[in-house]
């Protein structure tokens, strides 16, 4: 059978493609036109080509995730990114499209996806042995503690090695239980520290408490500059903590946790002056000062290796876990000898953690952190991104607050700038359009209203500039 | 005392040796080489004489030469940046460099026999070439974006895993190790029943967390910290159990506990089918049929910690529960899943899994790409290599010969375990079954000596755990008898 289309139908076709074409181009113009900023935003150039993708559809994966996966289980944007390559700051979805990371698979991917100096860590000590456990000897794990123990301040050498946040969060507040014989622990309200028993009843943000028992946690005042009721008084807040413990417990705690800046609760940093007013109140009452450096940890604030840092102070007991082995799932507890030996009185062994593998990819991120100067770039750029975002914020009415440090970076919408109503809609709009031109960015805070930028430190100060014309322009058009 | 008993073991050797001597006469067939072993035949495999060392099974494998620090050097650092609780095997500690399938190797270049596989974990073998491929590859693609983006690797691990489940367990959520698998599962049953008790078996291993450790039931892994509602019932262990292998009677404990202990109604019971830290103890048979009636009648969840026991080690079958003929609520997994990647995994029902979405439960780590990817193959590997039929046929084999050696040494108390989970426990009294605690320790270096790593467990340390990677030959398991009664033969 002959199978030509008649040339009438063809001419008809081409004729309302055209007219489709001219309505398209005319649109843009309009477009363009109407929107004071020009043009649309494009990408910085990046030299490499990802591999042709020939995997599962983007359909496919997200019908079998419904189907074996979690209920619960969420993705960002109303179509679903099919992420298939990663290289430094960019990622690939199926059709080779290239998007700026700005949420570094939450903050996690420090040196840049697949680092190729974290990659030949990885792959080196993956081909000679992946896993004996400690109950060998083996160099990987006592040369990335020492690398490790070395960053950080006083007397605080010990490290233990888990999988992730939560089980090092776990172990920081047993640790405290333990050495303090108390059960009392106290934390931010809007704080964020994992999903297991203990983690999730330090963890204070409704919806991700389910109704279990949580015991012996109590959520003091947050000390939050934008939305907290003393505003940037860090004094203030800290007597709160001084009341809980006088009125709220036996006069002696465990410890006190808390983010240096707060990630799930939407970046925000604790009030100035807080943290040493808190931690001499805890030593008062005998407890153990724990810092959350799951996320502001590993240079990512710039100014300081550790979120901490920029407190001031000098905690008992430090976690860590995401950035520190750039996605490798790895977690780690450091604290001071004369703490560390209430492990002693049990046996306390985890399985997985400090395996070659994971040791030896967290030791090459420590030395590309250092080689590359990753906190000086997270500095630089990061104060320049967040100086033209504090630009965006006096442009617009929609940004009512700009905030972080380095490269941990909050833009809080609101749809009234004294009343600081969330913007939720709006965020959720800008978000997925930000994704169209081609940056993907974080969300967070209670009211999810809140844009998390932690990107991998590699950012450029052209990324910078690609994410906050984008901004611009989208929210310009709105 | 120490004379005392140094002539009693003395005595006990000569009567060892006698009885030796006369079942090689016995058995001992013209022209069989006893300097060598390499006989893989269980009937021509007599026991090696006690003067000729075991040899080690021939493999094909250089490792690379080691450059790195000392053993000495290692453990001065680990003493200073890993703390003193810290603990690790043999007076002399291991320097272990590389791996490859069932064997490791030191500093030096010596290779041993890993029977232990890191603690149940290596389960396909060490660096298999496979499940090495399917890492390094998706290491250079994508190490970690997260589930708010898709990937495929996530989906169709799980596709795979959930078909290996019988019922309707389909709904599997990644997370990190063993003990956030069983964390989760608690949370999970808590919420579904809205009852609090929680219930787990006396010796059990559940994990290390502040959470887990209350289900964990062994007082050397329990910190003094508050539990809530957990309790420990009576473990169905023949070998050690007030009522044998009789499983109405334990169960009945369980009834109970229920009636006089809780309000009628509890959350849940856990239990591993074979107690893997408790020292390789299997649960009286029939046990969990009868117990998980009581449990569901009373409104409970069954969760089956399946983080030593799956993926075919038993032999018999893919899941421990299925050698007791149940099928849980919750099956919890880790260890053996990724072949050493740091990976666990709870697999549920649908009905179960819809009370986790009332709130926001996520993992930042679990179900990257990187593990997905090596989870897949490892489950690839386990049929393409068909290894539970091979955990059987070597498995039976090497408890046949145990059980051999148990006739002829006073101080084997029992042989236990299933496929290639094996336990051997040493007693000092055979009627007393008193723990030889210094005799397994001594044992134990002995082993290492002869180039044959072994795991350590029970509450007493006295029961050689015995779980190699699934790729352990019959010729492994000769060389680690012959080894096993050679060091005993000198004790």
């Amino acid at each position: 059978m002959q199978r030509f289309i008649p040339v009438r139908r063809l001419l008809t076709e081409a004729k309302s493609s055209l007219r489709r074409l001219r309505r398209c181009f005319s649109q843009v113009t309009q477009n363009e036109v109407d929107k004071s900023d020009g043009f649309v935003p494009k990408m910085p150039s990046f030299d490499y080509t990802p591999p042709p993708y020939t995997g599962p559809s983007a359909d496919e994966i997200l019908s079998k995730r419904k189907e074996y996966l979690s209920p619960a289980m969420f993705t960002l944007y109303s179509k679903p990114l099919n992420i298939v390559d990663g290289r430094m700051q960019y990622l690939f979805d199926d059709k080779g499209r290239r998007y700026l990371d700005a949420f570094g698979g939450i903050a996690t991917v420090c040196c840049g996806h697949c680092h190729p100096d974290v990659v030949e860590a990885i792959v080196n000590q993956t081909k000679r042995l992946q896993h004996s456990t400690i109950l060998y000897l083996n160099h990987s794990i006592a040369d990335f503690a020492e690398a490790l123990a070395n960053k950080l301040p006083g007397n605080l050498k010990v490290v233990f090695f888990t999988n992730s946040g939560t089980e090092a969060n776990e172990l920081a507040m047993m640790i405290a239980r333990l050495y303090t014989g108390c059960h009392d622990i106290i934390s931010l309200r809007n704080a964020y520290h994992g999903n297991a028993a203990g983690t999730m009843g330090a963890t204070a943000q409704s919806n991700w408490k389910f109704n279990v028992i949580q015991s012996g946690v109590h959520h003091a005042v947050n000390p939050d500059p934008y939305r907290g009721v003393f505003g940037s008084d860090g004094e203030k807040y800290a007597r709160d903590v001084q009341d809980l413990i006088q009125f709220g417990t036996s006069g002696n705690i465990a410890g006190f946790i808390s983010e240096a800046i707060q990630g799930v609760g939407g970046i925000i940093e604790l009030a100035p002056g807080y943290l040493p007013a808190v931690y001499s109140t805890i030593k008062k009452a005998g407890g153990l000062c724990i810092a959350d450096e799951v996320q502001a940890g590993f240079a990512r604030t710039g100014s300081h290796f550790w979120g901490f840092e920029n407190h001031g102070v000098v905690p008992d007991i430090v976690t860590m876990a995401k950035g520190i082995g750039n996605g490798i799932p790895l977690g780690a507890v450091v604290t001071t000898p004369e703490i560390a030996v209430v492990l002693t009185r049990r046996n306390y062994f985890n399985t997985f953690g400090g395996n070659p593998v994971c040791t030896a990819g967290g030791l090459a991120v420590l030395k590309i952190i250092e080689k590359e100067k990753l906190q000086e770039n997270a500095f630089v750029v990061g104060t320049y991104l967040k100086e033209r975002l504090t630009a965006l914020k006096d442009k617009y009415d929609l940004i009512g607050d700009v905030r972080g440090r380095g490269l941990m970076l909050g833009v809080e919408f609101v749809t009234d700038q004294k009343l600081k109503t969330p913007a939720k809609l709006e965020t959720l709009h800008i978000m997925d359009q930000m994704k169209e031109i081609g940056v993907l960015v974080g969300k967070g805070g209670f009211h999810g209203n809140v844009f998390r930028i932690t990107p991998p430190l590699c950012l450029t100060k052209e990324d910078a500039d690609f994410l906050v014309d984008a901004m611009d322009y989208i929210i310009a058009s709105m | 005392m120490a004379m005392l008993q140094r002539r009693i073991l003395k005595r006990t050797l000569e009567e060892a040796k006698a009885r030796f001597n006369f079942n090689c006469n016995r058995i001992r067939s013209p022209g069989a080489s006893f300097s060598t072993v390499t006989s893989s035949s269980s009937s021509a495999a007599a026991e090696a004489p006690d003067n000729v060392l075991p040899q080690l099974p021939p493999f094909d494998y250089q490792p690379k030469p080691y450059n790195g620090p000392s053993a000495d050097e290692v453990l001065a650092k680990r003493k200073k940046f890993l703390g003193p609780s810290l603990f690790y095997y043999y007076q002399k500690p291991l320097n272990i460099v590389e791996g490859k399938m069932q064997y490791l190797f030191d500093e030096s270049g010596r290779r041993y026999l890993d029977a232990f596989a890191g603690i149940v974990t290596v389960s396909c073998g060490h660096c298999h070439p496979e499940i090495l491929n399917a890492i390094v590859e998706q290491s250079k693609l994508l190490q970690h974006a997260t589930t708010i983006y898709l990937h495929h690797a996530i989906a169709d691990f799980a596709e795979v895993l959930a078909s290996k489940m019988p019922g309707n367990l389909k709904v599997v959520y990644f997370v990190n190790s063993g003990s956030e698998a069983n964390e989760l599962a608690m949370l999970m049953a808590r919420l579904y029943t809205g009852s609090l008790g929680m219930i787990s078996l006396r010796n059990a291993y559940h994990g290390g967390s502040s959470n887990t450790i209350g289900l964990t039931a062994l007082n050397t892994w329990k910190y003094p910290i508050p539990e809530g509602e957990i309790h420990h019932v009576m473990n169905p262990d023949p070998f050690r159990g007030a009522f044998g292998s009789d499983a109405t009677s334990y169960a009945k404990e369980v009834q109970d506990h229920i009636e006089y202990g809780t309000s009628g109604k509890v959350a849940g019971f856990i239990a591993e089918t074979i107690q893997g830290v408790g020292g390789a103890v299997e649960l009286a048979p029939g046990y969990l049929k009868q117990v998980y009636d009581i449990v569901r009648k009373a409104g409970g969840v069954c969760i089956a910690d399946e983080v030593q026991t799956g993926f075919g080690r038993t032999g018999s079958h893919y899941w421990g529960f299925e050698t007791q003929g149940v099928i849980p609520d919750v099956v919890t997994m880790a260890k053996g899943i990724g072949n050493g990647l740091p990976l666990g995994a709870v697999v549920t029902t649908p009905e179960i899994a819809s009370v986790m979405a009332q709130k926001i439960q996520f993992n930042t780590f679990g179900g990257n790409p990187v593990c997905s990817a090596g989870g897949l193959a490892v489950l690839r590997v386990i049929d393409k290599e068909k290894r539970q039929a091979h955990c059987a046929d070597v498995g039976s084999h090497l408890i046949g010969r145990l059980r051999s050696l148990q006739d002829k040494h006073d101080i084997i108390g029992d042989v236990r375990g299933r496929g290639l989970m094996v336990g051997v426990e040493i007693v000092t009294d055979r009627k007393e079954k008193t723990p030889a605690k210094a005799e397994t320790a001594i044992l134990f270096e002995k082993m290492r000596e002869l180039g044959v790593l072994l795991g350590k467990g029970g509450l007493h340390g006295n029961v050689f755990r015995i779980k190699p990677p699934m790729c352990f030959t019959k010729d492994d398991a000769d060389f680690l008898v012959d080894a096993l009664d050679y060091a005993m033969s000198k004790l």
